[in-house]
């Protein structure tokens, strides 16, 4: 067994790497998908919460079966700066009734059980494996290396994450600069369920999910985040990492005053905090995408930089889902025409393009520059505090006209009238 | 033909274990699993021993039937086969009821010529189960072995034990049992193709029908809690100003003169 | 009553355990029982506490120490003690774990402490579990009530003038077919580290062997001696093993303990935490080392060594 050939080596046991093998295995093909963790998940982290459409068509009804955590019902993004904040909220009872729209959940337990799901499916998965090279045939990938073990395949799918190896050794990408990728960190935090629904206003499995943006990064690019578990609360901070560098504030110093500001420390009284983690998070978008796939090779997941961040959605787990499930289409059609070259699987890219992941990416293609503007993290929570905290005040001076109050706003915050309408046009046109 | 026997525990990886310091509390919530760092060496000597003098080699677990993944594990690691005895009350069992329960299945199941055991487990470290077994079993025992021979010639085993005093070079014929120490090898790490093989081997599925009653626990656990170290825990930086006030600290202490 | 029994294989612990026991001989109005080599040790252990002393039979040459597990159990099936207590030395932990099977009776191991339950005749007897992240209270729900003791749990029992005791022999066991080919003795250092007042502690965070020599000008100016966690024993020979410190290593009561470069794992902290003031040089700010001193010094130790020589010289002058 060892010495025959799979159809497809996956490297990497998440969500683009499970669903890959999971496909393919179920089309009958021998599959091998390797981890180097010591499980599945072990070395996956998120904020987080994954958006169902996309597993929801894989696996029907998979949340009857899949450890996850709570159905979001309450979006929010709030604006920090100082002692104000100012949200928008939205809530929507039909996101937790079947089919869901989103859930939280931890990724160890998920990303074992989806790999689960790949092996009964037929895949093989071995873990606390790390493969240290690719196979070459005549220029072609034709297989891996691990250690001392060499291991043929006709495909080799890379889905090994952020800072994917074998995407630079196959020639198809190179190393993100510090600008495309994003640092996060968080904390999960301990509290009872029934405190969990107080807080945030929960009833039985619903969930709640907020973004910052504001004082929480400390005016760098990038938000806070807090997902409702369903006894624990993640909570955290992802910060453009080429910002972070030239800063001198240390990340877990940061999620620390997070945590401990007027606007999260009541929301999280009495928790302890149980797990700290960080990652590394693709920002770049379609710019940073490296090229997908090459000769006996396909990237999928975070290795191929299939992110969406949207400042107030951001996308990776059905990203990574939906390019596995290319991915492994792709070999399907690469085994029938027998075509496993740069041209045979280039129906890959066309998989994209025709499903929601190339063709979101590209929608969203402005988005990563408009999401460098400063001033959305230096000024606007600052006005945006300020403007609310102003319409709410009653203190007996003479009154003024909303408009008004709004341009006194902002030339405390520093903000140009011709700036903010600029940036309006932009983000109108990109988001 | 040589039989060997290993026996290897699944327990708590301790560096998750989380302590509620006011409570004293241990939460092994969260906890993940993995094979006792000192049955690696364990299941190493084995399969050193079986490169060298051949035979078979199975590696035996007591267990919860939530600790399946350690057969994957183990015999990634080496062995031809698994056993493994387990039932939904074997997660807390003493070193009596271990024993007792090896020694049922060894005597009706397993035919063996060496048994090899750990120094003590990971996780409650009684370093009983060994001894207790070879006793139950009527076999001589061997403890704190750093280097294992076996002499084909003689049928028996020469052993180097590591003690307080010296070291005790011993022989012994078999069938008997022998407690290693860590430092008795380096535990090579499963390639690839070992952990694919590990899916294939046999594993024996050992449960109560065929043990009958789980035996009584002889100690019984009142309680457990966290080990506390109540330190003044004061920091300084490594400058001038910060060395100069803890050594002062410690004069001051009398601890220093 | 019948009887509370210490056993050792060497002199210092069956004092220590004398003294342990006496108190439960007492507790439980019984009468404290040990096993010597010969009579001029048990006359020892008659003064310092015994009521009843065993003698161990002389045991050929190629027999090992164990090969006396037989008799033990013979006798204590004979006198039904109600209480064994065991020095956990190699050998003790040995002998303790088949007693114990051979008897179908209960052991703790490595019992640190004990309660005595006077009225429900048995003894609460606490441990280490998860290399020493925690204590486990457990009672041997049998009779005999068997327990291993690590060294120096106890202070030795001080003879008395003028008690009495009797001795009995015991007979000769069968040949074990474990035998003896050639015994070894360690090479003794001059210096046991379990005796040190001050002790400066190696961890992985010295770059290289070498650097020992900068450790060496810091124990001299403290008055210490060196000893190391587990890793630089076993992983990288640096120091021999009779000082690394550890759960499974010696462990130590000095006043001072100075950590440099020690990362502070649970299984090292369980041979240092009766130490008076402990105090740890390490760069890494989380390291758990910290939670687990007195008084840390967040800092390169190669730097911090060398000024931490200059104050000690300097206010040791004053």
């Amino acid at each position: 067994m060892a010495d025959d050939k799979f159809t497809a080596i996956i490297v990497g046991a998440g969500p683009a790497g499970s669903t890959a093998a999971m496909t393919l295995a179920r089309e009958g093909c021998d599959v091998l998908l390797i981890e180097k963790g010591p499980t599945p998940g072990a070395k996956n982290m998120f904020g987080g919460r994954m958006y169902c459409h996309v597993l929801n068509r894989l696996i029907p009804e998979f949340w009857e079966q899949a450890p996850v955590e709570r159905a979001v019902v309450s979006e929010n993004i709030t604006f920090l700066n100082e002692g104000r904040s100012a949200s928008l909220s939205c809530r929507n009872e039909d996101w937790a009734k079947p089919p869901f729209h989103s859930f939280t959940l931890l990724r160890a337990e998920f990303d074992a059980w989806l790999a689960e799901k790949a092996e009964e499916a037929g895949a093989m998965l071995a873990c606390n494996i790390c493969v240290d090279d690719l196979l070459y045939d005549n220029g072609k990938v034709a297989g891996i290396r691990a250690g001392e073990d060499e291991m043929f395949a006709d495909v080799v799918i890379a889905a090994d994450g952020a800072n994917s190896i074998l995407a630079q050794k196959a020639g198809l990408a190179e190393l993100f600069s510090a600008s495309q990728v994003a640092t996060g960190a968080k904390m999960v935090v301990e509290l009872p369920p029934d405190t969990i629904d107080q807080r945030f206003q929960l009833s039985g499995n619903q969930g709640a999910a907020m973004l910052f943006v504001g004082d929480c990064t400390n005016g760098m690019q990038g938000g806070g985040f807090l997902y409702t578990n369903k006894s624990t609360v993640s909570l955290g901070l992802v910060i453009n990492t080429a910002c972070l560098q030239r800063s001198d504030r240390k990340m877990p110093d940061l999620v620390e005053d997070f945590r401990n500001g007027p606007h999260i420390a009541p929301l999280l009284e009495g928790g302890e905090v149980v797990e700290y983690s960080a990652h590394l998070v693709p920002e770049a978008g379609i710019r940073m995408t490296p090229q997908l796939f090459g000769d006996g090779i396909l990237i999928a997941g975070d290795a191929a930089g299939l992110v969406l961040n949207l400042g107030f959605i951001v996308r990776g787990m059905d990203f990574a889902a939906a390019s596995g499930e290319a991915a492994a289409m792709a070999v399907l059609e690469a085994k029938r025409s027998g075509d496993f070259s740069r041209s045979g699987l280039s129906i890959y890219r066309k998989l994209l393009e025709e499903s929601f992941v190339l063709r979101d990416l590209e929608f969203y293609s402005k988005v990563p520059q408009f999401m460098e503007n400063r001033r959305l993290y230096e000024k606007y929570p600052g006005l945006v505090t300020l403007v609310m905290s102003d319409l709410f005040t009653v203190d007996g001076r003479q009154p003024q006209r909303v408009l008004k109050k709004g341009l006194a706003a902002m030339k405390k915050s520093g903000v140009s009238l011709g700036g903010l309408a600029a940036d309006c046009w932009k983000g109108a046109f990109s988001l | 033909m040589l039989r060997i026997v290993t026996c290897f525990k699944w327990v708590i990886d301790d560096a998750d274990i989380r302590v509620d310091a006011e409570s004293r509390k241990l939460n092994l919530a969260r906890a993940g699993y993995k094979i006792s760092s000192y049955d690696r060496n364990v299941i190493e000597e084995g399969v050193r021993i079986q490169e060298q003098h051949g035979g078979t080699l199975a590696a035996v677990t007591v267990a919860p039937p939530t600790a399946k993944p350690c057969l994957k594990d183990a015999l990634s690691r080496g062995p031809d086969a698994a056993w493994f005895i387990n039932d939904p009350s074997f997660a807390d069992l003493d070193a009596h009821q271990t024993s007792e329960i090896l020694a049922q299945t060894v005597r009706s199941q397993i035919e063996f010529d060496l048994i090899i055991c750990g120094e003590g487990s990971g996780d409650l470290y009684s370093q009983q189960v060994g001894p207790a077994l070879a006793e139950k079993l009527g076999i001589p025992c061997i403890t704190w072995v750093n280097k294992l021979t076996f002499d084909e010639e003689q049928k028996q085993i020469i052993a180097h034990r590591k003690l307080e005093e010296g070291m005790e070079i011993v022989s012994c014929p078999l069938p008997a049992l022998v407690v290693v120490l860590p430092d008795i090898n380096s535990p090579r790490i499963p390639t690839l193709k070992q952990v694919l093989g590990a899916a294939k081997k046999p594993v024996h599925d050992v449960n109560m029908k065929t043990l009958g009653k789980v035996p009584e626990a002889h100690l019984r656990t009142d309680k457990i809690l966290a080990a506390v170290m109540d330190r003044r825990r004061i920091r300084v930086a490594g400058d001038a100003e910060g060395i100069r006030s803890v050594v002062n600290s410690l004069i001051r202490e009398g601890v220093i003169s | 009553m019948a009887g509370i029994w210490v056993f050792a294989d060497n002199r210092n612990q069956v004092l220590e355990l004398l003294s342990a026991g006496r108190s439960i001989a007492d507790g439980l109005i019984s009468h404290l029982a040990a096993f010597a080599a010969d009579r001029q040790q048990a006359g020892e252990y008659i003064d310092c506490g015994a009521d009843k002393v065993f003698l161990l039979p002389e045991l050929p040459q190629d027999q090992p120490f164990e090969s006396l597990v037989p008799v033990l159990a013979d006798a204590a099936r004979d006198e039904n003690p109600d209480v064994i207590l065991i020095g956990a030395s190699s050998r003790g932990k040995e002998i303790g774990a088949r007693l114990a099977a051979a008897l179908n009776s209960g052991l703790c191991s490595g019992c640190i402490g004990f309660e005595l339950d006077s009225a429900a005749k048995t003894l609460k007897m606490d441990r280490l579990i998860f290399g020493g992240a925690g204590v486990q209270t457990v009672v041997c729900t049998q009779s005999p009530q068997i327990a291993t003791v690590p060294p120096k749990t106890f202070e030795p029992a001080l003879p008395e003038q003028g008690r009495k005791g009797d001795i009995h022999e015991l007979k000769a066991p069968p040949p074990s077919p474990v035998r003896v080919l050639d015994r070894v003795p360690r090479q003794r250092d001059s210096v046991d580290i379990t005796e040190a007042k001050i002790v400066v502690c190696v961890g992985r965070g010295l770059e290289k062997k070498e650097d020992l020599d900068l450790v060496r000008s810091l124990a001299e100016a403290l008055g210490a001696e060196i000893g190391c966690s587990r890793p630089v024993a076993e992983e990288l020979q640096w120091l021999p093993e009779e000082v690394y410190l550890g759960i499974s290593g010696k462990k130590v009561k000095p006043s001072l303990y100075v950590g440099v470069g020690v990362s502070g794992q649970v299984q090292h902290i369980t041979g240092i935490r009766d130490s008076k003031v402990i105090m740890a040089i390490n760069r890494d700010e989380n390291a758990p080392i910290f939670d687990a001193a007195d008084y840390g010094i967040v800092g390169d130790l190669y730097q911090v060594i060398p000024r931490l020589i200059e104050e000690l010289k300097e206010a040791l002058r004053a």
